[in-house]
């Protein structure tokens, strides 16, 4: 019976519909409670703000290709290494933080439920002993299935049941959450060295289109009643004149969901660009708002670059090959069989670079001119735009129109030509911030039904308490306080217990794995499938009985049950 | 003579890692493979003893003819006999010439020497189960 | 009793569809392994009990009693070393860099004499891979480089490239073509289609001539290059550039000889070229069956693949100096554990008597050469047969392996487990 008090504490809970009360909290036995005795330990908030814990919905932390970020880049692991101190592990890693080093820098931050941006369910079992040893996030595993082949066979024979047989069978094996598609058909034709260009291509040998898989994919993850949409990285990105992809692929989305948006599009900062080369790059940015204001079953997320280093890690083959050949710096691929593929390489966002200054400008005005600020959500992908320490700074931008003309005057001159952000006025306010870093991903993401995302009792105790007094702090004037004080809280609180205390993690961390599983009729359970167990027994390299992720690997698992309607 | 010794695993080799105080390892693993052509300006026959001398070390082996080894380089499996050989310069690599010592063959009529013997020449104290 | 699907713990092929039956705790019969596969499963030559030295000879000792000296050893130790790992379980190898994290140790795996060099080319210049299913299904041209997988990885060949049946090759053996390059004609070259015949220590100027053509400046090229010649190397070149996926193999040939990184990184290099024309990719033999994996475990919790130095309070990476070989040759480290290795076979003279010379203790389950250079012997249970765990196979996917029977050994992590709590006790908060 562990019992906490927080009082006074500044409250914006976007879900419970709190725009900024001073309240008390109570906590008892990881979840929050109508009330607890005289015994409970008491925080005094001081009318700090005091928010539920921070998700984040997309980011690279675990599995595969983040490891060959870190082990392909010892100067990475350099510029960012700490000693032990306490409970706290030594830490390595500037952009791709050691699996530790990513959850203390998390906690430090508030952070207590992050989505890994993508899992191959051939190594699933990699990213979940890395997710073991981020112990202080809850995490949750995008799976990947741009390039699967039963998938695509199931797209061809426009058989979506058949699909929605296949992703459930998927990730019930390997405890994935929800269904990822990164450049759809694309990494298939990376297989070959080629790749797509637009979502009406076909790809090689299976002869579907991105556009087909993608409406295939939307509808039987409704099927399958999956707690989040299907989450896409759009064909096409990085390349001068995408956005008229993206608006292609917007056009698709039918809205076939209630609660939340049908299609999540991430880091949409990436393919919001006009003109047609490098040269004449431009923002899109207003196109691209305005098809997803008109929109209500799209959410997206920035995936805002910020200048310095970092390093580029995504499922899409292709893309991260021109980067390489953009770059000439190291590059790492990793194709994998019969489902995806990955590239890995380090870059460098220079405010000399045009180009760059045009994307830096992309991202903002994606969070200024998209008006409903749960459909458009805070990220970097990171560590593709940015390692996630630099949020706080994300935030302060979106919150000041003062720092963002400081970070305008030090552009290229020629900027202004080419985005509109100078322009634009509006800044976030604090309320706008909290729906964007933790409770819009929590409805996008539809765990709100486990606990998460908001601080009404029987939610889990979830809690973030930050250095911020929005009663007296300006944030438009005041935005260097907004980035130190979203950079480091006060407490970070999970599950009931300080993890984090001014910048130190002072626990060992026990963290759950979310996944789900969708029961699927007798009829549609692929692993008595003659056609399924075949690509087992003939093109895969490893069994059908050792692919599943075995139970050892969630110590705390927690699942998510669905039924699916086939 | 002067050879470059090459080391490298076999599938014998790898039968015996887990009985490497075995007859059959110690057959193996002091098993030097030359080219025939090479055996015979040294005088020696298939099975007879040599011994392999590099800068300051010097192992007995016995020579087999290997028509697949080139003349003037030389073969033996990689394991505790070959390492007595290899010096521990890495040139700030972590990796010894494992593939480039220069060794000197000789014939000789002394016998060979168990792993255990070779342990204990490193100041170790044999183990027998 | 038969199980199925039962994963080989031997090499990097990390096979896992061999049948084995078992009776009590002994395998009697294996079926797809390769002869490594029969050995390691139905040999029975471990060591009976721990042991320890005194004197001038061996005496039993207890589980309890061994882990404890050992936990002596290492904590009186200025500069111990934790060497090994590649042998065991991804579970163990974590609880090893823990260890070696609150010793201020070093802890270094077998990469650091196999594969290390293509870490640190891969560190150069990255990695252009794939999982095996990949070659399988696609490659019709494979180039084994400085390798002879039908001694070292018996089944790579049958299993993942030539005689791999694939879904876009249906009859690989008449539709793959097999280039072999080496010093010497191996087993493996015996049945090239193509073998290229190199002089020791001469592959970094073949791989600069092969990117050379492939670059269009076939003028350039002298009548031969380390003993290959010029009709040989355009030829190569033409097969190289006609794949539809090509695929590069390579081995110790590359790592171990004169040039060792710089040769991979040459081959990385040719690969990342031969990408502006065609598909291709190139992937290290991992020669255990979880060296991969301690590269793995040890990047995720410290940042770097191998030889990592705590003495400073951070994780510290430096080959040339972490790196084991140098450490023991230098004299440096005063104490050291060894896990799933044998050290004293496979390093130089100089590092064995350094480990004889320092107190030694061994995690293994089989007498081997460093037996003979340790003070103290902890038999454990053998990975894949009565100890189970995560394996992560040469190409990177993590398979776990199999308890065939619960047998009276504790396993790598229940000791180590059991170390490091005595460990922590007496180092105190």
């Amino acid at each position: 019976m562990s019992e906490f008090l927080i009082r006074n504490a500044y409250v914006i809970d976007p879900l419970s519909g709190i725009k900024g009360e001073i309240m008390d909290i109570a906590i008892r036995n990881g979840r929050i409670a109508e009330e607890v005795g005289s015994n409970a330990e008491v925080i005094d908030a001081d009318h700090c703000l005091t928010l539920p814990g921070g998700i984040d919905s997309h980011s690279h932390v675990c599995g595969t290709k983040v490891n060959f970020g870190r082990y392909m880049s010892p100067e990475d692991m350099r510029a960012g290494r700490t000693a032990r101190k306490g409970v706290m592990h030594v830490t390595s890693g500037y952009s791709v933080p050691t699996t530790f080093g990513n959850s203390y820098r998390y906690s430090v931050m508030g952070y207590t439920t992050v989505l890994e941006g993508a899992m191959a369910p051939l190594e699933a079992r990699h990213t979940h002993e890395e997710f073991t040893a981020t112990p202080h996030q809850d995490m949750l595993a995008n799976t990947l299935f741009d390039g699967n082949w039963s998938i695509m066979e199931a797209v061809r024979e426009k058989d979506m049941k058949r699909a929605a047989a296949v992703v459930a069978w998927t990730l019930s094996a390997v405890k994935g959450f929800a269904i990822k598609l990164t450049n759809p058909g694309g990494t298939e034709a990376w297989g070959w060295g080629e790749d797509v260009h637009s979502i009406q291509d076909q790809v090689p040998h299976f002869g579907v289109t991105p556009a087909e898989i993608i409406q295939t994919m939307i509808r039987a993850n409704e099927l399958l009643n999956l707690p989040h949409s299907v989450h896409l990285h759009c064909n096409a990105l990085g390349v001068p004149g995408n956005y008229r992809t993206t608006l292609d692929t917007i056009d698709l989305v039918p809205d076939l969901n209630d609660k939340r948006q049908s299609l999540y599009l991430t880091h949409l900062q990436f393919h919001s660009y006009g003109g047609s080369t490098w040269k004449d790059i431009s923002s899109k940015s207003e196109d691209i708002a305005r098809a997803v204001n008109n929109k209500p079953a799209v959410a997206i997320d920035m995936g805002q670059i910020m200048f310095g280093r970092t390093t580029t890690m995504t499922a899409d083959g292709p893309m991260e090959f021109k980067l390489y050949m953009l770059h000439h710096n190291k590059w790492s691929n990793h194709d994998v069989e019969l489902e995806t593929g990955s590239g890995i390489i380090p870059v460098y966002y220079s405010r000399k670079s045009l180009v760059n200054c045009v994307m830096w400008a992309i991202g903002i005005e994606l969070a200024l001119l998209v008006k409903d600020p749960w459909r458009c959500m805070l990220s970097t992908d990171n560590p593709n735009g940015a390692p996630f320490v630099k949020y706080p700074e994300i935030i302060a931008l979106l919150m000041s129109r003062r720092f963002r003309e400081n970070e305008i005057a030090l552009l290229d001159p020629r900027t202004a030509h080419y985005v509109p952000l100078p322009a634009i006025d509006r800044e976030l306010d604090w309320y706008d911030i909290a729906v964007m870093t933790r409770a819009g991903q929590a409805k996008a993401l539809g765990i709100t039904g486990i606990g998460k995302g908001y601080l009404a009792p029987g939610a889990e105790a979830d809690i973030a308490i930050y250095p911020l007094k929005p009663e007296s702090l300006d944030p438009s004037a005041e935005y260097q306080q907004v980035m130190a004080g979203f950079g480091k809280t006060r407490y970070t609180i999970k599950r009931g217990r300080v993890v984090a205390r001014d910048g130190d993690v002072v626990v060992e961390g026990a963290n759950s794995t979310i996944w789900t599983r969708s029961t699927v009729p007798p009829g549609y359970d692929l692993s008595v499938d003659p056609e399924f167990m075949k690509k087992f027994e003939q093109y895969y390299t490893i069994r059908m009985s050792n692919y599943p992720v075995q139970d050892v690997y969630l110590p705390r698992g927690i699942c998510i049950p669905t039924e699916a309607s086939l | 003579m002067k050879f470059l010794l090459n080391t490298g695993r076999t599938i014998r080799q790898g039968s015996y890692v887990e009985r490497k105080n075995s007859v059959a390892y110690q057959e193996e693993a002091t098993s030097l493979c030359m080219n025939p052509v090479d055996m015979m300006n040294l005088e020696v026959e298939e099975g007879s003893q040599v011994r392999v001398e590099s800068d300051q070390e010097s192992v007995i082996m016995k020579v087999h003819p290997a028509l697949w080894i080139t003349q003037g380089e030389v073969f033996v499996c990689l394991g505790p006999y070959a390492n007595h050989l290899v010096k521990p310069e890495t040139h700030g690599s972590g990796m010894p010439d494992f593939k480039g010592t220069m060794v000197t063959i000789t014939p000789t009529s002394e016998p060979l020497v168990t792993v255990a013997d070779l342990m204990e020449r490193c100041g170790g104290v044999r183990y027998e189960d | 009793m038969k199980i199925d699907d039962v994963v080989c713990p031997f090499c990097g092929c990390l096979c896992d569809d061999l049948v084995v039956e078992v009776e009590g705790t002994r395998v009697v019969s294996v079926e797809n392994g390769c002869t490594l596969a029969n050995e390691k499963f139905m040999g029975d030559h471990r060591l009976k009990t721990p042991i320890h030295r005194e004197g001038k000879g061996w005496k039993e000792t207890t589980y309890d009693e061994a882990i404890r000296e050992t936990a002596e050893i290492l904590c009186d130790a200025d500069r111990p070393l934790l060497y090994g790992w590649s042998g065991t379980h991804g579970e163990a190898q974590s609880i090893g860099i823990h260890l070696a994290e609150i010793l201020g140790a070093l802890v270094d795996n077998t990469s650091t004499v196999c594969h290390g060099p293509s870490i640190l080319a891969i560190q150069e210049v990255g990695h252009p891979g794939c999982t095996l299913g990949q070659v399988k299904n696609r490659a019709d041209v494979v180039i084994y480089w400085g390798t002879n997988p039908i001694d070292a990885h018996p089944r790579h060949m049958s299993r993942y490239t030539t005689f791999a049946d694939g879904f876009f090759l249906k009859e690989a053996f008449r539709d793959r073509k097999l280039i072999v390059v080496d010093v010497r004609k191996s087993e493996s070259a015996n049945i090239a289609d193509e073998f290229v015949r190199i002089q020791p220590g001469g592959d970094y100027a073949v791989l600069s001539a092969l990117r050379a053509i492939v670059q269009g400046k076939r003028g350039i090229i002298p009548p031969s290059v380390a003993g290959v010649s010029r009709e040989q190397l355009f030829r190569v070149a033409d097969l190289l550039l006609s794949a539809k996926f090509g695929a590069i193999f390579f081995g110790l040939g590359l790592t171990m000889s004169r040039g060792k990184s710089k040769n991979i990184r040459n081959a990385i290099e040719l690969t990342e070229e031969l990408n502006r024309h065609t598909k291709f990719i190139i992937s290290p033999m991992r020669g255990h069956w979880n060296v991969y994996g301690s590269n793995e475990v040890f990047t995720w919790i410290t940042g770097y693949p191998y030889a990592v130095d705590f003495a400073r309070g951070i994780a510290f990476y430096n080959p040339g100096e972490t790196t084991s070989v140098d450490v023991l040759s230098r004299k440096e480290c005063d104490a050291c554990l060894v896990v799933a290795s044998d050290p004293g076979a496979h390093f130089p003279k100089a590092c064995a008597e350094h480990l004889a010379r320092i107190p030694t203790v061994q995690i293994d389950p089989h007498v081997n050469a460093t037996t003979h250079l340790s003070r103290i012997q902890i038999p454990v249970a053998v990975t894949g047969i009565d100890a189970e765990g995560t394996a992560y196979r040469m190409d990177g996917v993590p398979i776990r392996t199999r308890m065939l029977f619960r047998g009276t050994y504790p396993s790598d992590t229940a000791v180590l487990e059991q170390l490091y709590a005595i460990v922590k006790e007496i180092k105190g908060p």
